[in-house]
């Protein structure tokens, strides 16, 4: 049976219509529900903004499946475009659970304008957000979620997500397979880590910089820049550059294209 | 007729739609804290969870959970100091440096957590363990609190908070969650009052607990100092240096510590300090950590 | 829980057993066991100016055996919209049952069957993902090829695990590896779709089933292929390969006995 099949497994699966006993393993044992569709994530808040980005790259193994499919969405919008959302997100990791989880908070922030008449905060879609993932604790949805949007103050607010829902609000945040790229890149550039004040003290007394909310076309140039490198050290990452900035006017698109190789 | 085809009919395919009471549950915009989790459909759950999430005994699954690390609270006779570190990792990747591994349970303490002297009423919980399960539970915890508050027109016990914690994770036990809390808080009932539970469903009164991977180094420098008649600066400083000592002998621990006073009007937050300059005073000024050289 | 610090918080092993890897999926050719039995290979497809091209070869095959050589894996959904099957033939049959099922209750409505090739697209992902959910997935890789709500040419894919993505031109199985550098090297991405023409689209599409014949062992030189405009779907379902050119066989070597 072997040497037609190729392998075992198959010549397991197909064989006589009366049953062999000893050969019953579990049957969905080794069925692997998740894969792995690359890209990066990153998201960068100022004072009266906050920057969400993710390239367009969708991979399978070695695989580039397309050169264009979004990883960040508006949230709670009125109709199919997204027009009036206040919410972003932005998932990376497997894209099918990445669109499930989408379109569940998606779903969510708008029945709680329908029934309450009045947008949801971002406080409370982040909150709801980590519920959602948690209620799939046991069977996670495989994604590195990153919400933004403007606080009460209208200051920009940004929080990240482990797998299973913890949370956290940040300045900034990449996730995905180049998140260890630039994450240090946006410690050092936004969060000002191992940076000192020349001049202000010798050896140990050397003052660190403090950190302050940037401009936003400061902010705009890191996005770029933390993406163009990360294009040229991580096959996974490339092709195009989609960067959703929100503010008090609204939500604005850009696109820019990376290398495609 | 039609009821005849139908009797003798099968459907050609199966219903591929989500039904009904799904479909509601998917667009619910309220239910946030419900016990309705789901579950992969395969026979041992468990052993499922852990070869996506296990980083240690698989460091390339896929999943990797944030994972908090060294966290300590110890009674003396001021009430109960709780200090933690801040670092969050997820295999060898430090996730974040700036996780808040101290929450405020129950309504009354919902308050901003910012530094200041006046006391926020309320109970603390601590970090260790799977990030998300701590911060689920803990706030499950705080809606229970809350509802006791409201039922009985007073605060909850510790005690009673640690059960309803401890009950839910022996509910839980053998799913693979994975929390080390302790729970500290002074009321005019029990004094002050500091309970440790897991995700096994232990649950201990105790006067002093560390818990996490860096947990030892903690216990060598409490244990050496401790006291049940300390002074709070004494206190608060032995708090700091337990942690500080984790910090720097334990890989997975770092990044600020984060300190905590409970007393009876409440708690007070006594500063989330990155812990870089402060090794470096313990070092130069006081002559400790002679391991490390100063050279530049 | 583990309370040692070296895996303080992990799950241990005298209460969950040792670390199970066969959850995950290993390298190897035992990667499912709950295998798909009679398979089709490589769906191929490509919009063009004015609509969509998709072909399949007519290969069923069981393991490495040739088992049906007349199985036909384009389906059309209504008269707007075609799907390609690649993978399971039974799950196949399965999904066009299921799809057939809901075109008739479409066209008994009132309105009739207004669903577009993105509609079916939704839906046919929605349906993968929940049953990956389930952990009884419908082994296929499927493209839908049709018009979108606008009018404009929609080629989207959507594996067993509700993947999705779409591109101008798309393949799945093999077709992933052989045909889609053949397509981007026609038709680069950023070409302008208005200049793809549907005679190049078609000769673009017989080229990659040809290159596939050469190399994917479990294709076959028969082929269906179906193009999609606003006039309607022309569908043809026992076309032959043409213009085969196995010369460039005898150049290779090194492989079994064979040494020099």
């Amino acid at each position: 049976m072997t040497s037609f099949m190729g392998h075992q497994s198959r010549g397991e699966t197909i064989g006589y219509s009366f049953s062999e006993p000893t050969a019953a393993p579990v049957k969905q044992h080794s069925f692997y529900p998740y894969t792995d569709n690359g890209g990066s994530t990153l998201g960068i808040t100022g004072s009266d903004f906050a920057i969400l980005a993710g390239d367009t790259r969708s991979t399978s193994g070695y695989n580039i499946n397309s050169r264009m499919v979004p990883k960040v969405f508006r949230i709670g919008g009125d109709d199919e475009t997204g027009e009036g959302a206040q919410i972003l997100l932005s998932v990376v990791g497997f894209a099918a659970d990445g669109n499930a989880l989408k379109e569940r908070l998606d779903t969510m922030v708008r029945m709680y304008k329908y029934q309450h008449g009045k947008s949801m905060s971002v406080g409370a879609c982040a909150q709801r957000l980590s519920t959602i993932l948690y209620e799939k604790r046991f069977f996670p949805y495989y994604v590195h979620a990153i919400l933004a949007g403007l606080d009460e103050e209208g200051k920009g607010a940004l929080y990240s997500y482990d797998p299973v829902g913890s949370y956290e609000r940040e300045q900034c945040r990449a996730a995905g397979a180049a998140s260890s790229l630039i994450m240090p890149f946006l410690d050092n550039q936004v969060n000002f880590k191992n940076q000192y004040i020349p001049g202000s003290g010798e050896g140990h007394a050397l003052e660190p910089k403090k950190a302050e909310p940037l401009p936003k076309n400061t902010v705009k140039q890191l996005v770029r820049d933390a993406f163009t490198s990360a294009v040229e050290r991580h096959i996974e990452v490339g092709d195009g550059l989609q960067m959703m900035i929100i503010t008090r006017e609204g939500i604005e698109e850009v696109y820019h294209p990376l290398k495609k190789d | 007729m039609d009821k005849l085809v139908a009797q003798y009919s099968r459907p050609p395919h199966q219903n591929e739609l989500y039904n009904e009471q799904e479909q509601e549950d998917l667009s619910a915009s309220v239910p946030p804290l419900s016990l309705k989790f789901s579950l992969p459909p395969v026979d041992n759950r468990s052993a499922f969870l852990r070869a996506m999430t296990d980083d240690h005994s698989n460091p390339s699954c896929p999943i990797k959970l944030a994972h908090g690390t060294t966290t300590l609270a110890f009674r003396f006779q001021g009430g109960i100091i709780v200090c933690t570190d801040s670092r969050a990792t997820a295999g060898n990747w430090i996730a974040s440096q700036t996780v808040k591994k101290v929450i405020p349970v129950s309504r009354l303490s919902r308050g901003e957590d910012k530094p200041s002297n006046d006391p926020t009423p309320g109970l603390l919980g601590t970090m260790a363990g799977g990030a998300a399960d701590c911060q689920y539970w803990l706030r499950y915890l705080s809606q229970q609190c809350t509802l006791h508050e409201i039922r009985h027109k007073r605060r909850i016990t510790v005690a009673a908070a640690s059960k309803i914690l401890a009950n839910l994770t022996y509910a839980y036990k053998g799913y693979g969650l994975s929390m080390g809390t302790m729970l500290a808080g002074v009321t005019p009932q029990e004094g002050p009052a500091l309970y440790y539970i897991d995700s096994d469903g232990t649950r201990l009164p105790g006067n002093l607990f560390c818990v996490g991977s860096g947990q030892t180094f903690a216990y060598g420098v409490l244990d050496a100092e401790y006291r049940y008649d300390l002074t709070e600066q004494e206190a608060l400083n032995l708090g700091r240096r337990s942690i500080l000592a984790a910090m720097h002998r334990d890989a997975y621990s770092g990044g600020f510590i984060n300190l905590y006073h409970v007393k009876e009007e409440g708690w007070v937050h006594h500063g989330f300090d990155d812990m870089n300059p402060i090794f470096w005073k313990t070092k130069l000024d006081k002559g400790e950590f002679s391991n490390v050289t100063s050279e530049l | 829980m583990n309370h040692f610090p070296e895996a303080w918080g992990r799950p241990r092993n005298d209460v969950y057993g040792a670390y199970d890897h066969s959850y995950l999926q290993t390298l190897g050719p035992k990667a499912h066991t709950s295998s798909p039995a009679v398979t089709g290979t490589s769906v191929v497809g490509v919009k063009f100016n004015g609509g969509v091209a998709l072909a399949t070869d007519n290969l069923a095959s069981y393991g490495s055996l040739a088992r049906f050589s007349d199985v036909k894996r384009l389906r059309s959904f209504g008269d707007k919209a075609m799907v390609g099957f690649g993978g399971d033939v039974s799950d196949m049959q399965y999904l066009d049952r299921l799809l057939e099922s809901m075109d008739i209750k479409e066209n008994y409505s009132t309105h009739g069957n207004m669903l577009n090739a993105k509609n079916l697209h939704t839906y046919l992902a929605k349906v993968f993902y929940k049953r990956r959910s389930e952990f009884n997935p419908l082994w296929n890789h499927v493209l839908v090829a049709g018009f979108d709500g606008e009018g404009e040419p929609f080629l989207s894919s959507a594996d067993l695990l509700g993947t999705t993505f779409s591109a101008p031109h798309l393949a799945t199985g093999f077709g992933a590896h052989l045909a889609v550098p053949i397509l981007r090297r026609k038709f680069p991405e950023d070409t302008p779709l208005e200049e793809v023409s549907q005679e190049d689209a078609v000769a673009a599409l017989k080229e990659c089933l040809k290159v596939l014949f050469y190399r994917d062992a479990r294709s076959l030189d028969k082929y269906s292929i179906a193009v999609i405009t606003k006039d309607g779907i022309d569908l043809k379902e026992d076309e032959q390969i043409q213009g085969q050119s196995w010369a460039f066989a005898e150049r290779i070597k090194g492989y079994g006995a064979q040494t020099v």
